[in-house]
This record gives C-alpha cells, sequence and structure tokens, in this order.
C-alpha cells in the first residue's frame, strides 16, 4: 500500500461527496429550463442536504433495524464504490480494488438495502417502489454485464484502474466501437439512477415511484444519506462514461499541477454531460412500466450487436 | 487517402446504425417515425457509398449514392408521410406470428447463422477483406430482417416499409460483394416495382390489411376526416 | 493418523444410529440427544480430517476389506473428497445441535428416535460415497443414501402430501441409481476393473454412452432441469433440519459424483462440457424464476437450490471447456469457483433451511402470506437469515460473491482466449444469462425477507410467534458466521491452499465498507441533529394501519412474473352455465388462472403414463394360471433342445 494509493483514497472520496450535488443540480437546471423555468440554483442540493441534516429523524412504528442502519450502509458501500472509479488520478490497482464487476456487485448491495427498508415501514409505496426496482434491476442486468464484458474485451483488463490508464495513454478514441459502447453505457446511467424514460427523479407519486417510492419513509439526515449516494451513483457512472470515452486530463503519476487541472477537466466534463443528460430527459415521456422490457431488449440487442462486430470484424 | 483503420472503424458504427435502424422497423409499434427511420437507414447506406467511393474512386459508387439519395432519403419518403398525413393512422398494433421481443432475439440468432453459412462457404475464395465479408453478412441480415417485417405485420404499410428494407439489405450485399455494373440496373427496376405498388395501393386505402383489399378494391374508397381504426 | 481419526468418526457415528435404535421402545429424550451429540462430535472430527488434508494436499489410500478379487470395500482421501468431508461435516453438525431442539417439537413420540437414527445413517452413508476408491463401493453407499433418505423424507407420513411428495422422490432417486449403474457397468466392460482410474480409449461410444448415463443419473439426484421435479415436492415436506441436510449436502454428493468421473476418470471432450454449460444455464434461469412465484417458503428455497445448482454446473461446463482447450489457468479457476461454490451453498442453503425451520415452528404455517413482522417477534432468527439472505443474493463481501465472481472472471478472462468466435457468442450469452440469474435471486430473497419478517403481523399465529429456544439458534448461528467469515476472508483461504487467485482480496473490501460506514456515522453524529421520533407511516388517510395494506409476496412478484410470462405460461379456464338455451341468463360460473406445471404436465405424467401402460401389458405374462407357466417351461425346452442339435 504505497503513499500514492493512501492520497488517492482520500483525494477520491472528497473530490465525489464535494462534486455528485452539482451534478444532480445542473441536470434539474437544464431541465427546468427547457421547460421555460429558471430553475433552482445550482448550489440547491448542497442547501437541501444541509438542511435536512437539521432536521429530526422520524421512523415508523412498524419498522425495525432494517430502516435505521440502510443508510449508513447505502453512503458507506458507495463510498466504496467510489473508491473503485478514479476521477482524476489513477494509481496502481491494490488488493483487487477496481474490479468492474465488484464495482456492479456493491451498488447492487445498496439497491438490496434500499429495497429492504422499502418494504420495512409497511406502506404500500415502499412495496411497490421495491417490487418495482428489482425487477428493472433484474433485466438490465445482462445488458450491464455485457456491455462490462465487450469493456473487458477492448482494453483486455477487467481493472477499471488498467482501463482507463489504457485509454489515458492512447489518446482520444483508439476504437471506434467505443462510441457505440460510449451509448450502451448511456443507456445503463440512464436506467441505473432512474431517470427518464424509466422513472422520474422529481416527482414523488406511485405512478412514477421507483427510486422514489423506496425512500419515503426515510427522513432528516437519513434522507440526506440517501439522495447523497444517489448523487454519487450518478457521478460514478458519469465518470465512468466520460474516462472511457473522452480521457484528457486523467493522471497517472501524482502532481499537484496536474491534480488541479484533472479536477477541472473533470467537472467541465462532467458538466457537459449533465446537459445532455439533462436535454434527453427532457426530450421525452416517461414510459409505461411494461413498456420498459421492450427498451431494455432493444439495449441488450444493441450491447450484444456491438460484441458480434468486435468479435466477428 | 484517408488512414483504412479509420475507415474501417467508421463502417463497422454505421453497420451497427443500420442493424439497429431494421430493429427498430422490427419492433416499434409507432407509424410516425417509421418513415423517417427508414429514411435514416437509407441515408446511412448513402453514407457508406460515399466512404467507399472515397476508398476506391469508382465514380459508379457516386452514381449510386446519388440514386439512392433522391429516390430514398427524399421521393418515396415523402410521398408516404403525404399518404400518412391524409389517412392520419398513428399505431400498429397487431403482430402475427411474433411479438416485437421474440423477433429481436431471432435476428440475432439469424445474424448468427447467416456468418455460419457464409464462412463456410467464402473459405474457398480468398482475397475478401473481412470488412467485405461482414458486408456481405449484414446485407443479408437486413433483407431478413426486412422479410421478417413483412409477415409478421399486418398493416399493408408496414409490410411496404418491410419490403423496401429487404431492398435495402440487397443494395448493402451489392455495395460490398458483386461487381458494380449490375446494381444499377437492379436499383432502377426495383424502385419502378415499387412505384407502381405504392401506387396500386394507394388508391385503395395505405391503414388496411390485405384481408380488406378485396373488399375496398371494388368501392375506391377515399378516407375523408375519420381516423382509421 | 489421518485414517485413525476417520475411523473413530465413522464409529462414533455408528454409535450414534445404534443408540435410538436399541432404545426405540422408549420415548426418552437423553436418548435422542446421545444420538445427535455423537453425530455432532464426528462431524468435528471428520471437519478437522478434511481440513487436514485440504491444507497438507497428502493423499491417502486405505483398503478395509475384500469381498472378492476386484471387489474392495476402500477408501481414497484427496482434496477432492476433502472439500465435499468438510460440506457433509459442517452441515451436519450444525443441523445436529438445531435438532436437540427441534425435534421435541415434532410429533410421533417414538418415531423421533428413528428420525436421530435415520439422520446420523444418512450422513455416514454420504461421508462414505464420497471416500470410495472404487465403483463398487459407490454405488454400495450412494444406493444406502437414497434409501436413507427417502426414509427420513416419509417422517411424516400420515400427510397425504408427504406420502406423494416420498413417491415421486423415490422413483427418482431409484431413476438416478439406474443410470449411475448402467455408466459404471458400461465402464466395467470398456476398462474391466472397477477402480477409478483414467480410462484408456478415450472417444469410443461405449465411453460416451458411459459419460451420458453417469451424466443423466448425477443430474437426476442433483436437481437439474428437467429432471428437477422432485425437489421442490420433497424439501418442503421433509422435516427442517433433513431438508437442510438434502438440499445442503445431498445435491452435492451427486455433484462430487460427476466431478469425479470427470477429473479422474474419463478425459472429456468438448461437447461434453457444452453440455454441462448448457444444462447448468438452463437450471439457473428456470429455478429462480419458477422460485419468485413461490409462496411456501420451502418450496422458494427449493427452486433456490435448483438455481444455484446451476451455478455449479456453469463453473464445472466452462472447466471442461476450458480443458479441452487446454486452457489450463482457467478450467483450475472456473473448477474451484464451482467447488466454492458448492460449499458457500450448502452453508448458507442450510442456514436457511433451518431458520426457515423456526420461522415454520413459530408461525405453524409454511405460507409467507401468513407471516410478517417477525423480526420483532424473533430478532436472533431474523438477523440469521437475513445473513442467509445477502449470502445467498451474492453481494459482497459475503461468501456467495466470494464465488460467483470466481465464476464471472473466468467467463470475462475466457472471452479474449478462446478462439472460436461462435464459442465467444455462446459464453457471452451464457453469461448474460448467469448475471440474470444472480439479480433475480436477489429479488426472490428480498420479497422473502421482506414478507416473512418486515412489516405487520398477517395472521393471529405470527402476531404471538416466539423466539426459539437456544439450541435452535446456536445450530444456525455457527453456519452463519462461516458464511461472513468464508466470504471475508476468501483470498487469504485460496492462498492457504496454494492457489493465488485473480479476484479481488474481500477482506480489504470489508474493512473499506466498515471504515466508511463508520466515518459516515462519526461525520453525522457531528453535523446532524440527533433528535429522533417514531410516528406512524403514510396510510393514504386511513385511521389505522391495517397488514391487509401491506404489499403482499405474490404483489411483489408480479411485475417479473409478467415480464416473463411466455415462461410461466399461465392457463386461464373459465366455464359458464345459463338458466336458458341461448345462454343468455348466466347461472353460475367458474374461472381459473393456474401456472402450468409444464415439466410435470408435459414430461412426466406422459412418461409415466406410457410406463404403465407397458407395464400392464408385460404383466400378462404373468396372469397366475398353472396351466400358462407350464406352457412356459415346455416351450423353452424345446427351444433348448433345437438350439442343441442345430447350432451348437
Amino acid at each position: 500500500m504505497s503513499a500514492d494509493f493512501i492520497l488517492y483514497l482520500i483525494i477520491n472520496t472528497l473530490i465525489v461527496v464535494l462534486v455528485s450535488p452539482l451534478f444532480v443540480s445542473l441536470v434539474k437546471k437544464v431541465k427546468a429550463w427547457t421547460q421555460g423555468r429558471r430553475g433552482p440554483s445550482v448550489f440547491q442540493t448542497y442547501f437541501t442536504l444541509i438542511k435536512l441534516l437539521k432536521k429530526e429523524v422520524i421512523y415508523a412504528t412498524g419498522s425495525s433495524w432494517v430502516m435505521r442502519i440502510t443508510p449508513l450502509v447505502n453512503i458507506g458501500a458507495l463510498l466504496v464504490a467510489a473508491l473503485f472509479v478514479p476521477l482524476a488520478f489513477v494509481p496502481e490497482p491494490v488488493a483487487g480494488i477496481g474490479n468492474i464487476i465488484l464495482f456492479l456487485y456493491l451498488l447492487a448491495l445498496a439497491k438490496f438495502f434500499m429495497a429492504l427498508a422499502g418494504l420495512d415501514a409497511g406502506s404500500s409505496f415502499g412495496g411497490m417502489g421495491s417490487s418495482r426496482e428489482m425487477s428493472i434491476s433484474a433485466i438490465i442486468e445482462p445488458t450491464t454485464v455485457i456491455v462490462f464484458a465487450a469493456l473487458a474485451f477492448v482494453f483486455k483488463s477487467l481493472n477499471i484502474f488498467d482501463m482507463f490508464a489504457t485509454s489515458a495513454t492512447s489518446g482520444f478514441l483508439s476504437t471506434p466501437t467505443l462510441i457505440l459502447i460510449g451509448i450502451s453505457l448511456f443507456i445503463i446511467l440512464i436506467v441505473e439512477t432512474s431517470r427518464i424514460p424509466v422513472d422520474n427523479p422529481e416527482t414523488h407519486l406511485e405512478l412514477t415511484m421507483i427510486h422514489e417510492g423506496m425512500i419515503l419513509e426515510q427522513s432528516g439526515r437519513n434522507l440526506a444519506l440517501m439522495e447523497l449516494s444517489a448523487a454519487i451513483k450518478l457521478t460514478l457512472l458519469m465518470a465512468l462514461l466520460i474516462n472511457l470515452i473522452v480521457p484528457f486530463g486523467l493522471i497517472t503519476v501524482l502532481s499537484a499541477a496536474g491534480l488541479v487541472a484533472a479536477i477541472i477537466l473533470f467537472l467541465i466534463k462532467g458538466s457537459i454531460l449533465s446537459v445532455i443528460i439533462g436535454l434527453f430527459e427532457s426530450s421525452m415521456a416517461k414510459m409505461r412500466f411494461f413498456r420498459l422490457p421492450s427498451l431494455f431488449a432493444m439495449a441488450f440487442f444493441f450491447s450484444t450487436l456491438i460484441i458480434i462486430i468486435e468479435v466477428f470484424a | 487517402m484517408i488512414d483504412p483503420a479509420y475507415v474501417e472503424g467508421f463502417v463497422k458504427i454505421l453497420f451497427v446504425c443500420v442493424i439497429v435502424t431494421a430493429a427498430y422497423i422490427i419492433s416499434t409499434r409507432n407509424l410516425l417515425t417509421l418513415v423517417s427511420v427508414y429514411a435514416a437507414q437509407s441515408f446511412i447506406l448513402v453514407l457508406m457509398a460515399l466512404t467507399l467511393w472515397a476508398v476506391e474512386g469508382s465514380p459508379v459508387l457516386l452514381a449510386i449514392a446519388g440514386i439512392t439519395f433522391l429516390s430514398k432519403v427524399l421521393i418515396i419518403p415523402y410521398f408516404i408521410t403525404s399518404i400518412q398525413e391524409k389517412i392520419r393512422i398513428k399505431r400498429d398494433l397487431r403482430f402475427h406470428f411474433l411479438s416485437p421481443t421474440t423477433s429481436l432475439i431471432i435476428s440475432i440468432g439469424l445474424m448468427l447463422v447467416i456468418y455460419i453459412a457464409l464462412s463456410r462457404i467464402a473459405q474457398e475464395t480468398t482475397g475478401t477483406s473481412s470488412l467485405f465479408f461482414f458486408g456481405a453478412v449484414i446485407g443479408i441480415s437486413l433483407m431478413m430482417m426486412g422479410m421478417m417485417v413483412t409477415f409478421s405485420r399486418k398493416r399493408a404499410i408496414t409490410k411496404v416499409l418491410g419490403y423496401l428494407t429487404m431492398e435495402n439489405g440487397v443494395l448493402l450485399f451489392g455495395l460490398f460483394v458483386t461487381e458494380l455494373p449490375f446494381i444499377i440496373e437492379f436499383l432502377i427496376i426495383i424502385d419502378l416495382i415499387i412505384l407502381v405498388l405504392l401506387t396500386t395501393i394507394l388508391t385503395v386505402g395505405l391503414d388496411s390489411t390485405l384481408e380488406e383489399y378485396h373488399q375496398r378494391i371494388h368501392r375506391f374508397y377515399l378516407w375523408e376526416d375519420e381516423e382509421a381504426p | 493418523m489421518i485414517v485413525q481419526l476417520f475411523w473413530l468418526s465413522l464409529v462414533i457415528l455408528a454409535a450414534g444410529i445404534l443408540i435410538p435404535l436399541i432404545t426405540s421402545g422408549f420415548d426418552q429424550r437423553i436418548f435422542r440427544q446421545i444420538s445427535l451429540v455423537c453425530t455432532g462430535i464426528s462431524s468435528l472430527l471428520l471437519a478437522a480430517v478434511s481440513l487436514v488434508i485440504l491444507v497438507t494436499g497428502e493423499i491417502t489410500s486405505y483398503t478395509a476389506y475384500q469381498f472378492f478379487p476386484g471387489f474392495t470395500l476402500s477408501f481414497f482421501f484427496d482434496r477432492l473428497a476433502a472439500v465435499f468431508l468438510l460440506i457433509i461435516a459442517m452441515v451436519a453438525g450444525c443441523v445436529a445441535i438445531y435438532s436437540t431442539e427441534y425435534i421435541e417439537y415434532l410429533a410421533g413420540a417414538k418415531r423421533r428416535n428413528l428420525l436421530c437414527a435415520g439422520t446420523a445413517l444418512f450422513t455416514l452413508a454420504m461421508v462414505l460415497v464420497v471416500v470410495s476408491a472404487n465403483t463398487f463401493s459407490f454405488v454400495l453407499f450412494w444406493e444406502l443414501m437414497a434409501a436413507g433418505s427417502f426414509i427420513l423424507v416419509m417422517y411424516d407420513y400420515s400427510l397425504g402430501e408427504t406420502t406423494k411428495a416420498g413417491i415421486f422422490y423415490f422413483v427418482m432417486t431409484q431413476l438416478s441409481t439406474l443410470f449411475v449403474l448402467l455408466g459404471i457397468i458400461t465402464l466395467f466392460v470398456v476398462t474391466g476393473s472397477s477402480a477409478m482410474v483414467p480410462v484408456p480409449d478415450g472417444s469410443s461410444p461405449l465411453v460416451t454412452l458411459a459419460f451420458i448415463a453417469l451424466f443423466i443419473g448425477f443430474s437426476i439426484k442433483a436437481g437439474i432441469i428437467p429432471f428437477h421435479k422432485w425437489l421442490p415436492y420433497a424439501h418442503p415436506a421433509s422435516p427442517s433440519p433433513i431438508s437442510a441436510l438434502m438440499s445442503g449436502v445431498m445435491l452435492k454428493i451427486a455433484v462430487y459424483g460427476i466431478l469425479r468421473f470427470l477429473l479422474n476418470v474419463f478425459t472429456p471432450e468438448l461437447w461434453w462440457g457444452v453440455l454441462i454449460l448448457l444444462a447448468g444455464t438452463i437450471s439457473a434461469v428456470l429455478g429462480i424464476i419458477y422460485a419468485l412465484k413461490e409462496h411456501d417458503v420451502k418450496g422458494m428455497l427449493a427452486y433456490s437450490s435448483i438455481e444455484n445448482i446451476g451455478i455449479i454446473f456453469i463453473g464445472i461446463g466452462l472447466s471442461v471447456i476450458f480443458t479441452a482447450y487446454h486452457l489450463t489457468d482457467l478450467a483450475t479457476l472456473s473448477l474451484l469457483g464451482a467447488l466454492f461454490h458448492s460449499l458457500n451453498h450448502a452453508l448458507f442453503k442450510s442456514l436457511l433451511f433451518l431458520t426457515s425451520g423456526s420461522v415454520v415452528h413459530a408461525t405453524h404455517t409454511r405460507d409467507i402470506e401468513h407471516m410478517g413482522g417477525l423480526v420483532h417477534r424473533m430478532p436472533w432468527t431474523a438477523v440469521l437469515f437475513f445473513i442467509g439472505a445477502v449470502a445467498i443474493s451474492a453481494l459482497p463481501p459475503l461468501n456467495g460473491f466470494a464465488s460467483e465472481i470466481l465464476i464471472y472472471v473466468s467467463f470475462f478472462s475466457s472471452v479474449a482466449v478462446v478462439a472460436d468466435p461462435l464459442f465467444k457468442v455462446l459464453l457471452f450469452i451464457c453469461l448474460a444469462l448467469f448475471a440474470l440469474t444472480s439479480a433475480l435471486s436477489a429479488a426472490c430473497f428480498v420479497k422473502a425477507y421482506g414478507s416473512i419478517f418486515l412489516a405487520l403481523p398477517r395472521s393471529p399465529e405470527s402476531a404471538v410467534a416466539r423466539e426459539v429456544p437456544l439450541a435452535m439458534l446456536i445450530g444456525p448461528a455457527i453456519l452463519a458466521a462461516a458464511c461472513i467469515l468464508v466470504g471475508l476472508f476468501s483470498f487469504q483461504l485460496f492462498s492457504l491452499v496454494g492457489f493465488t487467485l485473480p479476484v479481488p482480496d474481500l477482506l480489504a473490501i470489508g474493512l473499506l465498507l466498515l471504515l466508511m460506514t463508520a466515518l459516515a456515522y462519526v461525520v453525522l453524529w457531528f453535523t446532524a441533529s440527533h433528535k429522533v421520533r417514531t410516528s406512524g407511516t403514510w396510510g393514504c388517510g386511513t385511521y389505522s394501519q391495517e397488514p391487509v395494506t401491506e404489499y403482499t409476496g405474490h404483489g411483489f412478484s408480479e411485475p417479473i412474473v409478467t415480464i416473463f410470462s411466455p415462461i410461466y405460461m399461465t392457463k386461464k379456464t373459465s366455464t359458464w352455465t345459463f338458466f336458458d338455451r341461448e345462454n343468455c341468463i348466466f347461472e353460475s360460473g367458474n374461472a381459473e388462472i393456474r401456472l402450468m406445471k409444464i415439466f410435470e404436465e408435459y414430461l412426466y405424467l406422459p412418461v409415466s403414463h406410457a410406463a404403465t401402460i407397458a407395464g400392464v401389458r408385460i404383466a400378462k405374462i404373468q396372469n397366475g394360471c398353472l396351466d400358462t407357466y407350464l406352457l412356459y417351461v415346455f416351450v423353452t425346452v424345446i427351444t433348448l433342445i433345437v438350439i442343441l442339435g442345430w447350432f451348437a
């Protein structure tokens, strides 16, 4: 465990925690602009989190220790997952940290606990959210694993750190099929972070609740943790997409100037991607729940096609 | 002129886009976008012909690109869109034999089968680069997917678009594999057939299924302000 | 030293069998306790033996008794046998601890002695199967295991459903023995000996026949689709500790069988691997899909076992494919994945069966729609079941994830090195289906845990359920601790046994998780408000929260059932009766939505009908009339004379 790696742990965690709420607000701002509104301030999510920390926590009468530990387990799992996706500085992997399958399953760990917490209070909203979330994540899982397998095939490594390092050293778009994999990663981002057309992250109605339904019972500091975890998940998946397709600014050797430049470049790239996500969300309506498997079948078809092209030609 | 590895990557992306448009045509229920997707598919073929012209420099390819652009990206889609506006049909919900998800899965299987078959046939002929071999595979797959649209949907307009997709597949196959002068004759004949087919259907009603065709052909019924069932 | 310890454990197990049998006339608790303690002690000794063999890697052979030349009763201890001995030992020991209290609650006073004796006999038979050195003793102890398990399944024989389950199980297990025997006899014909040594002639048709017969025989016993139908009947019908033993251990003995023959006897060909891989993938996907619609908690666990056996077969199939392609590193990796998953599945599945046995005992029902709120009434059982659910959903850093990542890594690494493009596509498709099963099992166990333990009680019995006694908690607790420790220290355990694997170190991940959670907690302690309150949840304006408004298990799995409805093939039938002839005035009607049991109706029932018809026809030969039999003798003698005269 070199000093570089420990520095990386601290730096990456700090960047992720500080930057994630910004991207969430940026997406909301873009959506507001397209609807002709001014929208909340770009720093609104920070204010919301601070406000939530000051409020009291209310637990439902039937709930158990599951609801009490879920926010902590959630944020813990996502912070560990954040260590797997380098945002600015890519060190050498240690003890298997950076394995892409472990990354996927850490996200699944957070989802498992969230789904149980949704069932804990005994209300129908939470149950509906849990049920839909587990079904959706089950159907998108084959596509996600195939896309990751394609990534592993193209970059010849299972470790995200190695993938980023290869991408950073070989320049922009070494393989044109990376664009296609980028499109698949974008679809996975939309599904995993519950954006339109899969779920509406802005409302709390039962018709549009998948993610929002499961966290309906949380309040106070627990709700702050759940919102922060959702923001971190968005940032991590965005970082995966950005650093594979446009890896400008990623540094593999630690230096102060390089680090500052890398962070600023990541902020710029992330903001552009947030704008793209916001515009994409504004351009379509949420799909009916049972139409989603057709969308996922298309995504699976697309990913398999990429694999076939890569493997055969 | 241009770096061949880059060209190969670009053509691969175009292949994927073509198959994705064909998959969209197979599985969509929304008729309004169907024609635009077909126009996009034909445009991708134009791009491919242009790329091949840039690499090989044969003027026939330029002619093909031009004819395809005129007929399939501009004229035929304009025809069909204007009919659709008059008739105002929006959805095609009736599937025969295959649901959308099943047809997607079958298309993947189809592509694998065609690949295996062609690789066994092509083992004797040497000198074909992998990209051109793959172009043949994609061409035949596109044709088969068009055929799947034709038999698995009930509305006549979707059947026509399936037939047009089939023709695109033949064009793609020809672009990559056969000798060039043959293609131009092929194209013109097929376009004429399509125009004839379209005009016949126009008089009968583009939204009808083939069962109602026989009833309608006696009546020359022109739709007015009614929405189609 | 190993052999002495082994003999000691066998003797203690035999004592555990004999004591309750001798004292079966007395319904005294102490004899049962002694028997179960004997089982526990011998499990401890067996675990020690297996750990010694695993770590040192020494191979021991021992001949016990020679019946006549060529057929001996001999034992062979190597690492493969040691893994399965460890599985048997750990599960049997914890089941024995659990049973000391559980048996007292069962009905049937003196029969309980037989249950203890049967458990010890079952364990003894499985141990002897695993250490058999030749096919003769293998089949002998395989039959003993089958007979012992049948007696145990039929414990509640007065219930109709138990009898049906038992008979079905008995027929399937005899069918499996039939195929195994066919395979072994074919091998004997080919090699001339019953020792488990490599067959010289690799690809003759007889060897292929032997492999197919053995594969079918072991698949029936392991529960591979389409031979799986006995599992969802037999596991719910038997008492919970027996279900744990059967599901956790007996299915693995079938896995041991196929592995022993693949590794030591055959030189596998490529298409064998593809067959095993496809069988495993289909079982994994269909197993978990059928588990999602179950509302009987033990039926759901049975289908989940089918899914996990499918995963083990995926690992074995991959290993065979890689061996055929001479990729030895990947072959070792996937084989280790399959073996590790066998161990882990035994641990967490028996944990789940034992805790669900506690739950069933406390609420007197197996239906999860009638449970709920047990996390407050039975807190320790809730924690133990939770650990089992997290382990089986393959979540890091527990042991389920540790074994699945081995298989994932072998899949991911293989697509780069396997040359044939068609194989690559096959591997990708199997990888996608494998990911699907893993996600679906997480959904299934969220549903199970949520319906059983969380929210409010849905029936009066659940509202007054009480926590089970200490012994019924200690057994599962040992298994739960093993799940956590084996998962966290998986990398270290493999290094101890001599393999450095390209997988992440879960201990580091576990420590990081703890660190990050603690960090978040500390930060919140200083920055957030400490006020906490409990209040009612929003019930859309109703006064109090009723259990009726909770989400049911059926409702939870409804999206998945709808999405996969072509696989479930629900059949809707409706009948009407009318008062009048024109069928206008409706009298009464009946509408039914049934999930079709495809395998039962289209595979098993036609086969059994055909077998019955054939049996009836053949039975006409024995019509009981003396004259017919004399006629048979007459015809036989004439035939013999003819043969003697003309053909000899």
